[in-house]
């Protein structure tokens, strides 16, 4: 298992649209994937739970996976994350 | 006609059999993939017809049927015996609850997609009809009937199947009816009961201009119509004849006509109406639907097509006025009391980051022509100096950045509510024009909701209160030099546009396809008789009695003719 801190730095948060790509990048692991914030834990691959984050411009999140490819599913989405998902 | 029931059904409770079970669990996968399909259908239409950054909506909707905890959560309901569309509806009014109370607003902006999908889902498992506007086919000519139009309705509709729209929610000014008319597409609104008393597939007739659906008209009616719509057509052939002619009065005086533009793609049609310049550039359609503010970048290239569209004629750009009935990306508190709540430039200014993106695409479209800023909702010059502050900081990181804009664009401020007209002479110091909005400006003198269909008769323009405004107004902001335009859509009714006229008005700004009509208007009378007419409109004890000075002047001048009939909501 492999853990890995980011801060969402796109200026609108994870709202909907960014859920739904960390979702997609999210499913093409096999590894469990889970987010964290604050006491709220939330399956990296479900839309739902993502958006239930409610992370806006500059909450800290925890990347957390479990699995065969684990080291390559944190390092995606983080990446997905720090790229601001093509805001300016 | 096509009726769109986009509302959450009522589902029966029903227990299946433990050898049910698979079964009903494949029913709900197939109707998940159908729906998935639907969606990416209406995606791929949206991304045609309004852009990639509207349809991304529908993906969104796709990931949440796609949702494991989701799909597990309805599928262990049905391991209990739970029919597939029961379970389903159990989950989504779960989730849809928890999302609408959740304390993130960027949550509760989400409700609408999940409601959305449940309509979806649950239409596919009862069998329901699909109600999506995008099955219309083209050339349809259907009338579209639903309760209200939605961002995720709005962006599918597909202009070439629909032919007109027929709401139970809104007003003739609100939203809706201005989204309609930016479509340019013929609509009522305010049919409280419409979808009750339509089953779907009646034939109907829809008359904007006295606001009715006739359903299942018989054949003599139908004449009638198309009699009529002749007419109209002929009346509208021979006001196209005015585009290139001046708008003078008949003593003299000189009326300057600009257009409303909600869309830049409307820009075109405003350019060529006969319309000297934009009085009112709405910049809401930014943010509606969508799911993030737009950057600089996207701002700038939609201000600019406008301000080049008009080849050096002024554009008055107004900044965003989200709040109150158009919500605005990003989410927003749920308010009370919303249209005086927490919108336009009283959120601009708390949001200065954001407010500070708008005003940079500005300057730099400023560039391209004659744009001027103007700020809506102002009750101080507090305000005013705040935007001016802000304005500055805006071309300093421009500059900094080497971006080419202009510095100097006349700042104004929309004259909208009684605090505004009431310190005119205090404003007037401090801004470069006035423009008077005279919806909101009766609905806040008047505390009348625009929006409120049982108050739809109170909301009376004509009002001594509203006048009286109107008039001081015009008076300090002419007497410090300014400009003093109306840019709301009432300035385009005969009735009113007379009014204004008479009490001193010299800009209207009208929806585009009215330009021609307020041109005609204006060569048919004098600047005295419209002064006179004004002057005893304001002696009148209430609005009533304002209309009938101003009809009465109005006939002697024009006759019985047509465009008199649309006359103003009085009761």
């Amino acid at each position: 298992m492999i853990e890995r801190s980011v801060q969402v730095i796109n200026r609108n948060g994870l709202h909907a649209r960014p859920a739904a790509e960390i979702v997609k990048a999210a499913a093409k692991f096999r590894s469990d994937i889970t987010i964290v914030r604050d006491d709220l834990e939330v399956n990296g691959k479900s839309i739902m739970g993502v958006m239930m984050l409610a992370a806006e411009y500059g909450s800290e999140l925890l990347l957390r996976a479990d699995g065969t490819d684990e080291q390559d599913a944190v390092s995606a989405i983080a990446k997905l994350i720090e790229s601001k998902f093509g805001e300016s | 006609m096509h009726l769109l029931r986009w509302e959450v059904p009522d589902v029966a409770p029903r227990i299946i059999a433990d050898d049910a079970i698979d079964a009903e669990i494949e029913r709900l996968r197939d109707a998940i993939d159908g729906a998935k399909e639907r969606l990416a259908q209406v995606r791929d239409r949206a991304a045609a017809h309004a852009g990639p950054e509207e349809a991304a909506i529908f993906d969104v909707q796709i990931g949440i049927l796609d949702d494991h905890d989701l799909r597990n959560q309805v599928e262990s309901y049905i391991r209990q015996n739970l029919a597939a569309e029961k379970a389903f509806d159990v989950v989504l009014h779960e989730w849809r609850a928890r999302f609408a109370h959740h304390s993130s607003p960027m949550m509760r902006e989400r409700v609408g997609d999940l409601t959305d999908v449940h309509i979806r889902l649950l239409s596919l498992l009862l069998g329901l009809p699909d109600h999506d506007p995008v099955e219309v086919p083209k050339g349809a000519k259907a009338i579209l009937v639903t309760h209200d139009l939605t961002p995720s309705l709005t962006v599918q509709l597909d202009r070439d199947a629909i032919a007109a729209i027929a709401t139970e929610a809104g007003t003739r000014t609100s939203h809706v009816a201005i989204l309609a008319r930016s479509l340019g597409l013929p609509a009522v609104v305010g049919l409280r009961d419409a979808i009750q008393r339509l089953t779907g597939g009646e034939h109907v007739v829809l008359d904007g201009s006295t606001g009715t659906l006739v359903i299942n008209p018989t054949d003599a009616e139908v004449a009638v119509f198309h009699h009529r719509a002749e007419r109209e057509a002929r009346d509208e052939a021979e006001l196209r004849l005015l585009v290139a002619a001046d708008s003078v009065t008949t003593d003299g005086v000189r009326i300057t006509l600009r257009a409303n533009v909600d869309l830049p793609e409307e820009s075109t049609l405003a350019a060529t109406s006969g319309a000297e310049g934009v009085g009112l550039m709405r910049t809401e359609f930014l943010v509606v639907g969508r799911t993030a503010m737009p950057d600089e970048e996207e701002q700038y290239r939609a201000y600019r097509r406008v301000v080049e569209a008009f080849d050096g004629k002024p554009v008055v750009i107004r900044t965003f006025d989200i709040g109150g009935d158009k919500l605005p990306a990003g989410g927003f508190p749920h308010e009370a009391n919303p249209f005086l709540g927490w919108r336009a430039i009283r959120m601009c200014l708390d949001e200065s980051e954001m407010f500070k993106v708008q005003l940079r695409a500005l300057l730099r479209a400023g560039m391209h022509g004659d744009a001027r800023i103007m700020l809506p909702l102002v009750v101080s010059v507090d305000e005013v100096r705040q935007a001016h502050r802000l304005l500055d900081e805006a071309a300093a990181e421009l500059e900094e950045r080497g971006v080419a804009f202009r510095r100097d664009l006349p700042l104004g401020v929309m004259v909208e509510t009684p605090a505004a007209a009431m310190s005119s002479d205090v404003l007037a110091k401090e801004v470069a024009f006035f423009s008077i909005g005279t919806n909101d400006l009766v609905q806040y003198t008047l505390a009348v909701d625009r929006g409120n269909v049982n108050l739809a008769s109170r909301f009376t323009p004509l009002h001594p209160a509203v006048l009286r405004l109107v008039k001081r107004t015009v008076e300090i902001g002419r007497a410090a030099g300014l400009e003093v335009a109306v840019c709301g859509e009432m300035a385009s009714q005969p009735v009113m546009a007379f009014a204004l006229i008479g009490l001193g008005v010299r800009q209207l700004s009208v929806a585009p396809r009215t330009v021609t009509l307020v041109k005609h208007i204006v060569r048919g009378i004098s600047a005295e008789l419209a002064a006179e007419a004004a002057e005893a409109a304001l002696a009148s004890d209430n609005a009533a009695g304002a209309e009938r000075q101003l009809t009465g002047r109005l006939r002697a001048a024009f006759g019985d003719a047509w465009f008199l009939g649309d006359g103003l909501l009085v009761s």
